[in-house]
């Protein structure tokens, strides 16, 4: 195998720069609690207190070098906010479910005692299967890993999914359909800068990863290119070398268009294609319809531009794709992965340094919370519960016969299917908010609503947390340590910089004492802390594709992160994948993908005639259960709005700042319009961070991808009417 | 080595970490105190930061009648001194760029002090710690000697020296354009 010479190396951004220590004041280094960049910084705690106090910049992060959005300079102000909660809460009354009201305190005992007596009773009269998970993946690898382990082993559910649905599930599904990884990225981040030309579909980048931008600009500094495949200008497509303006839902086509341009004008490496590819041929007879004016009819992109795109890229001697959630929420997401990896295959440029393809993953651990099975149809290592000889290695590991390991279950969303026909009826949430953050809300929180028994688990109380009998306090990312993996595929460490506030605990313990409580002990009670939990996911995780057996904390600090797989103790990981060009299906080879277009799910119509986008401002992160309560970034965007072209508002009558009625036909929602050229004329734009009555999943489809399971949030069919009397907010 | 503010403002994204920052620097009560600008929010998403320039015979501090205003040996322009300032507002107004804020609570200014107690140890200032763009940076004479080479665009004006404007600052500022004077690789 050819050897990586990656070295962490310092890059020509870093700087040797001392930090500012302030009297009194230890600094405890660590990493964002939001995004993937996993920005690195260090957090301040009084020694006197012992009490986190602010944030200082960690320079000598690799990645991000002291950078920070806004929200992560102000992480630090959830841990010890006002609103955390302190102490375990019960409702008895459940018919204020669906509000904040009817909580009392409880203690540890009172609530672990009434949630094992209603998981037996459900289990005993309805099955194990009654009883359900949803997980999320904005916590560390032991607590995802543990989450698995905990629903199979002490549960004994095969009702386990997480909020990665919505998330990485089609990037996922695209990545290990034509590379048979999924590792986010083939390359690391500090490769990013010295690429020549880098394409980047559906991610709003400036907003969405921020500290990535100064290496895109980078790029243009060093006279590369940057094109942008967005509905919006984006802060990234305004200054892009090229701006492909599509219609929300084209990006198959698109994608077709370019591959079939880099065929037809020679950019495809034949040598490459050859030697590493299979399905080469089948892919070129299928795009040739693609032809630029095609997929202009289609994506209502100029012919101009997808040539130029091509050309670009093409010529490019080292080359970037990069994707994120725009592409990948669509019912064909997973298929978009591969059309855009295929611009990669067919011209070679994959497998070397500065270039190859990545997903921006969203989550803080969105990588690494899907590796260790807390997916239904996966176990840790990336192993997957259809193969018996995974289940065989895995059920060992835990100290299970194989026959007991619970059968695949069903995505995220499908749970509330399950809930409604009361297949599911209790369900343990953590680290997610699916009342603000699922689609179709209104069908959502029906469903929640008719469970028998609902735990949830956060530090804050939810808009899903209205709907619990049980809230359990769990701690914030800062009181507990344990390792997260981030958008490179680099594993890391999260360090504890104060004790857990009130009564909160984190919440691998939580299930180690439920497990307990349930007779599972046997199966738990050696877990002291997540050290020892890690230890164990090295071990699960070993000789499968997310092999993190050789990952020990002290490697993970020694050498800035270990990027996985890694094997064993002496392997020091693998920065770049493919340096070898052997690709993870059996004969080594990549597949180009022969795709045909398809359209979304919901395409607009004379009723309702705007494409309807969602996403994400900069100043907010997921459901906004957490940045939604910090003051600088509540300040700097409080509420949500409905980006419409000039054209379109003068069309309607509306003015900027008019609050109008958006709806769909799921729902209906009240936004204070924004006019900006900044959008297609065709497409409105709500960002998804608000919950009841504000929320845009009350419009949005549960229209799912087939193969990855995950929602069209990125496209449907809506209308705007000017409201009769002006409302006041 | 001594350092200076560096901006520049075609890389900015509008995402005001460095506002976010400037709450975060010991010495600011959890103020911030400069400005991030939409330039023109009906049209598109461009943005860029309003900073102090700490000019080097500041407006502002001229205006004082109390000379609340001291300048730091390394160039920096500080915030009122409580114990002088007697809230006339004089700098609000004398400031070319309207950087001073006014505390009507306190009757006292405050401004951007470079984060004094970081910048006067070379430790750049919070803003340009975090800055995700590198639309503001911290650099060296050289360093931004070399960028002036890097962004000349024949008209010499890659830096803030227009005539009606405060003269020299210790800031620099490359205005919007600087991708103009880049050769494209191919
Ligand atoms: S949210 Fe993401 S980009 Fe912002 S500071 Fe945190 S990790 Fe970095
Ligand atoms: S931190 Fe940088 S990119 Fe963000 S608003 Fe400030 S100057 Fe602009």
């Amino acid at each position: 195998m050819q050897r990586d010479n990656y070295k962490n190396e310092r890059d020509k951004y870093f700087k040797e720069i001392e930090n500012l220590n302030h009297p009194n004041e230890t600094l405890v280094k660590t990493h964002c609690s939001y995004c993937a960049m996993q920005c690195g910084m260090n957090l301040r705690v009084n020694t006197k207190t012992n009490k986190i106090i602010g944030v200082e910049p960690r320079y000598d992060w690799p990645v991000t070098l002291g950078k920070m959005c806004p929200k992560g300079v102000t992480a630090y102000q959830q841990v010890n906010h006002k609103d955390r909660l302190l102490k375990p809460l019960i409702r008895d009354d459940q018919s204020l479910k669906g509000t904040k009201n009817g909580f009392r305190e409880a203690s540890w005992d009172e609530a672990y005692e009434l949630i094992v007596k209603r998981f037996t009773d459900l289990q005993k009269n309805y099955g194990k299967d009654s009883v359900s998970v949803y997980s999320g993946v904005s916590m560390t690898n032991e607590k995802c890993y543990l989450t698995g382990k905990f629903a199979r082993v002490a549960l004994q559910t095969r009702y386990i999914d997480y909020n990665g649905r919505f998330c990485m599930a089609s990037a996922a599904g695209g990545l290990n359909r034509s590379l048979g990884i999924d590792r986010g990225s083939t390359i690391p981040w500090t490769d990013v800068h010295e690429t020549d030309c880098i394409f980047l579909a559906g991610s709003n980048t400036a907003d969405c990863h921020p500290t990535m931008m100064f290496r895109v600009w980078g790029i243009q500094e060093r006279g590369g290119y940057v094109i942008v495949a967005d509905p919006r200008e984006t802060p990234v497509a305004r200054r892009a070398d090229l701006h492909l303006d599509l219609k929300p839902g084209t990006d198959l086509a698109l994608a077709n268009g370019i591959v079939n341009l880099l065929i037809q004008n020679g950019y495809a490496d034949e040598e490459f294609v050859k030697n590493h590819t299979n399905g080469f041929e089948e892919t070129k007879e299928l795009v040739k319809e693609f032809t630029p004016e095609y997929t202009s009819e289609i994506t209502g992109v100029a012919p101009e531009k997808i040539i130029r795109a091509a050309e670009l890229y093409g010529k490019a001697p080292n080359a970037i794709v990069m994707f994120a959630r725009g592409i990948e929420q669509q019912i064909k997401g997973v298929d978009n992965v591969s059309a855009y990896t295929n611009m990669a295959l067919v011209t070679g440029k994959i497998g070397r340094a500065k270039s190859g393809v990545a997903t921006i993953t969203g989550q803080g651990n969105g990588q690494g919370g899907r590796e260790h099975g807390q997916k239904a149809d996966a176990l840790p290592g990336y192993r997957k519960i259809a193969n018996p000889d995974h289940v065989k290695y895995v059920s060992k590991v835990w100290g299970i016969e194989p026959e007991e390991m619970p059968k695949e279950g069903v995505s995220a969303f499908e749970m509330f299917g399950l809930m409604e026909q009361k297949t599911i009826r209790a369900l343990y949430l953590l680290c997610s908010n699916p009342a603000v953050s699922a689609p179709d809300q209104n069908y959502v929180r029906e469903q929640m609503k008719n469970l028998d028994f609902m735990v949830c688990v956060d530090f804050f109380l939810s808009e899903s947390a209205e709907f619990a009998d049980v809230v359990l306090p769990t701690t914030t990312w800062a009181e507990d340590e344990g390792t997260t993996t981030n958008v490179e595929g680099r594993i890391i460490k999260i360090n504890r910089a104060q004790m857990p506030l009130g009564e909160s605990k984190p919440d691998w313990q939580i299930q180690i004492e439920i497990a307990e409580r349930l007779g599972r002990g046997k199966y738990f009670s050696h877990l002291k802390t997540s050290k020892d939990v890690f230890n164990e996911l090295r071990v699960a995780s070993k000789g499968g594709t997310a092999d993190y057996y050789g990952v020990t904390w002290e490697k993970i600090d020694k050498q800035d992160g270990v990027f996985w797989p890694c094997k064993d103790e002496s392997d020091p990981g693998t920065p770049h994948l493919f340096l070898d060009k052997k690709f993870n299906h059996p004969d080594g080879k990549a597949k180009i993908l022969a795709l045909p277009d398809r359209p979304s799910a919901e395409v607009p119509d004379e009723k309702y005639p705007l494409h309807l986008t969602t996403g994400r401002v900069v100043y907010h992160y997921l459901s906004g259960n957490q940045t939604r309560r910090i003051q600088f970034l509540r300040d700097m965007c409080p509420e949500p709005f409905v980006e419409v072209h000039p054209e379109t508002a003068e069309k309607y009558s509306i003015e900027h700042e008019e609050y109008v009625r958006l709806y769909t036909r799921r729902g209906e929602a009240t936004y204070k319009v924004k006019i900006t050229e900044a959008i297609r004329k065709d497409t409105v734009f709500v960002p998804y961070h608000w919950g009841h009555e504000k929320s845009i999943n009350l419009l949005t489809i549960g229209a799912l991808d087939p193969y990855s399971r995950m929602p069209e949030f990125k496209t449907c069919a809506a209308q705007i009417e000017k409201m009769k009397t002006r409302a006041v907010q | 080595m001594k350092k200076r503010l560096y901006l520049e403002l075609e890389n900015c994204i509008g995402c005001r970490s460095c506002l976010a920052a400037c709450t975060q620097c010991g010495g600011h009560e959890e103020r911030n105190r400069n400005y991030v600008y939409d330039v023109n929010p009906l049209l598109n998403r461009q943005t860029m930061p309003l900073m102090c320039l700490h000019c080097v015979n500041p407006a502002c501090a001229r205006s004082c009648p109390a000379q609340a205003i001291q300048i730091h040996e390394t160039g920096a322009v500080l915030s009122a001194l409580v114990e002088k300032c007697i809230g006339c507002q004089n700098c609000t107004i004398a400031c070319p760029y309207g950087i001073p804020k006014f505390d009507t609570e306190q009757n006292l200014m405050y401004k951007c002090d470079l984060c004094i107690d970081r910048s006067k140890d070379g430790i750049p200032p919070m803003c340009a710690s975090v800055c995700p763009t590198n639309t503001l940076q911290w650099l060296t004479d050289d360093e931004i000697e070399a960028k002036q080479k890097q962004f000349n665009l024949d008209n010499g004006k890659w830096v803030t020296s227009l005539p009606y404007l405060e003269g020299e600052t210790n800031v620099k500022v490359n205005l919007p354009g600087i991708l103009q004077g880049v050769t494209k690789l191919f």
